[in-house]
């Protein structure tokens, strides 16, 4: 599904991928793990099509296509989604409407029907009953005045309404509390799909005890390092990302 | 933002104004039957029966001083429709809440090809303890030019709070003068301007604190597109005695296009001592980070734009509580909402 290969970016002059590759299927979920500073964030950005990333060597090809050729909304609507680090508030926009415009954007793009308001507020009120998320914060504005919890759950609820098939989660656990927690997994794992693929960032071993992933990667200084099972993040979490680094210096010698 | 090289750009209007005011102009000589289109814009259920209509400054009836009680709503529609030659109009409306809870809904709407110069002076007189409610939208054809003055007088803890909304007309200009007499007396003014094409929109606030424990409070909005004008000039004054006095005076705008331009002028004069008194004003472009998270969901670029652009202005309404007027003020936005047809770099 996904296919990056040896890529480099560099952001504001700095290079900050340096040869990274990976390669995602349909089914999978993926953990991204690593120090700060490592890229993590990068290659969601990238991945996402913002702009401001450069990218001077290396190839992204997503269904067989570039990727790095398409806008962001052509991207969304060919089933990528970034649940980002830091949402972005937006006063005066409505995120019932927001929604809307979104999904049936990405409908038509697919040349599917675009869905008629009653067939949209039934879909919300499915995924919002499923992710037990109170209503109330439909009628309010794009992530404005949400707690960092809320726009955490918020960005849940956009995957669970847009059902992406590739969807990548950018630190979604930083800064939530244990319940918040829990129900982000819930998400993820009520939406695990063998057409769909995830690629979780994360900076803890936390979340990976509730979504179990098929694979993990430490990233270090812009390129995976290691790869493993699920038992690497146990690793991980017991030795550091010191121990990473010791063992690629005594590969090195 | 130009204005602050050029501290008298808001006296172009000036000569703007004279220049229209030496054309020929002639009075209506009837009331001409009104288009429905033109009719739909302002024919609520909700107001009709509080409603006078002014058609290129004439109604059916003479219109003496207002007097508005407690509960009462009044609708005033000015428009200007096309008459066989240019019409000039000028109009002295008094106003007076002596008690109670009143609202005023004042709206200036027009068919394209009218040709009218339209001049309104309302002078306002808000009793002591009374509330005047006002919301104000004007929606003009770009052949439409309109000078609005409102003059408003507050009594001891009277207040006067106000929404405006100005797209459109070849040439707007609107006059807010405030003048807090009464102790505790306040007044709020929210509003917008959209400025395109070559529309010259031009807004003037004067706020004066004459007594103690007053508050004002004036949040303004404005987006210009194309080669748009907006002025926005802002002045406060507090006057000496008027000690405990509180003065609020924001204004955000958004340039959609290089060659649109919005002046945002705030000038405080404090002559008293104990006084809180606060402004800002910033004149920048669309948040980029906004706008790539609406993207990144699927929404096309020039939709995404058109939202945040609404979203700006829309900020403007937040202290419109009834839901029929919040609804016909956000589609008249929606249908006026520049169009960001060149994007700054």
């Amino acid at each position: 599904m996904l296919k990056i290969d040896n890529l480099h970016v560099r952001v504001g002059g700095k290079e900050i991928l340096k040869g990274l590759t990976l390669a995602v299927k349909a089914g999978e979920v993926h953990a991204i793990m690593g120090p700060n500073g490592a890229g993590k964030s990068t290659l969601g950005n990238v991945l996402a099509g913002r702009e401001g990333y450069e990218v001077t060597q290396g190839s992204v090809v997503y269904k067989g296509k570039n990727l790095l050729e398409l806008e962001p909304e052509q991207r969304a609507a060919a089933g990528v989604f970034l649940a980002f680090q830091y949402p972005v508030e937006i006063p005066g926009v409505n995120n019932t409407y927001f929604l809307r415009a979104a999904l049936n954007a990405q409908r038509k793009a697919r040349a599917e029907p675009e869905l008629d308001s009653m067939q949209f507020l039934k879909s919300v009120r499915e995924k919002l009953r499923v992710l037990h998320i109170s209503d109330d914060l439909m009628n309010r504005a794009v992530n404005a005045g949400f707690s960092g919890g809320e726009k955490k759950r918020n960005e849940i609820f956009q995957m669970a309404l847009l059902e992406p098939k590739l969807a990548i989660l950018d630190e979604t656990d930083s800064g939530l509390d244990i319940d918040a927690l829990r129900m982000v997994a819930d998400g993820v794992n009520a939406m695990r799909d063998p057409q769909r693929a995830f690629v979780v960032i994360t900076h803890y071993q936390r979340l990976l005890d509730y979504i179990v992933p098929d694979f993990v990667h430490v990233m270090v200084d812009g390129r995976i390092v290691e790869s493993g099972d699920k038992s690497l993040a146990l690793k991980l979490e017991e030795h550091g990302y010191a121990w990473i680094a010791e063992r690629k210096l005594a590969g090195a010698a | 933002m130009n204005a602050a090289l050029d501290k008298e750009a808001w006296r172009y209007s000036e000569r703007a104004w004279n220049a229209l005011h030496a054309q020929e102009f002639v009075a209506a000589d009837a009331i001409a039957e009104l288009l429905e289109s033109l009719l739909e814009r302002f024919d609520w259920p909700e107001t009709r029966a509080h409603r006078i209509v002014f058609v290129n400054g004439e109604t059916a009836a003479a219109v003496p001083g207002i007097r508005l009680r407690n509960g009462e709503r009044l609708h005033l529609v000015f428009a200007s429709v096309p008459g066989a030659q240019p019409t000039r109009w000028s109009l002295d409306l008094p106003i007076t809440v002596d008690a109670g809870s009143a609202e005023i809904i004042e709206q200036h709407v027009g068919i394209g090809g009218a040709d009218t110069l339209g001049e309104l002076a309302s002078r306002v007189r808000v009793g002591a303890g009374a509330r005047l409610q006002v919301t104000t939208l004007s929606d003009l054809p770009d052949s439409v030019s309109l000078y609005r003055r409102e003059n408003i007088s507050l009594d001891a803890s009277g207040e006067y709070a106000s929404t405006h909304a100005l797209f459109g007309g070849r040439f707007q200009r609107f006059d807010l003068d405030v003048a807090m007499n009464g102790e505790q007396a306040s007044y709020a003014a929210r509003g917008m301007f959209a400025p395109r094409g070559r529309q010259h929109i031009d807004v003037h606030l004067k706020a004066v604190h004459a007594a103690r424990d007053s508050r004002s409070e004036v949040s303004w909005r404005g987006v210009a597109d194309q080669r748009g004008r907006g002025i926005l000039h802002g002045a406060i004054t507090v006057a000496a005695g008027a000690d405990g006095a509180d003065a609020q005076l924001q204004t955000k705008n958004l340039l959609l296009s290089p060659h649109a331009e919005i002046d945002a002028q705030p000038v405080l004069e404090i002559y008293a001592d104990e006084v809180k008194a606060a402004h800002g004003a910033t004149v920048g472009q669309l948040d980029e980070r906004a706008l790539f998270y609406l993207r990144s969901r699927g929404v096309p670029l020039a939709a995404a734009r058109n939202l945040l652009i609404a979203g700006f202005c829309r900020e403007a309404f937040a202290e419109v509580g009834d839901a029929v007027l919040r609804s016909r003020l956000e589609d008249v936005l929606a249908a006026r909402l520049p169009q960001a047809t060149e994007i700054p770099e």
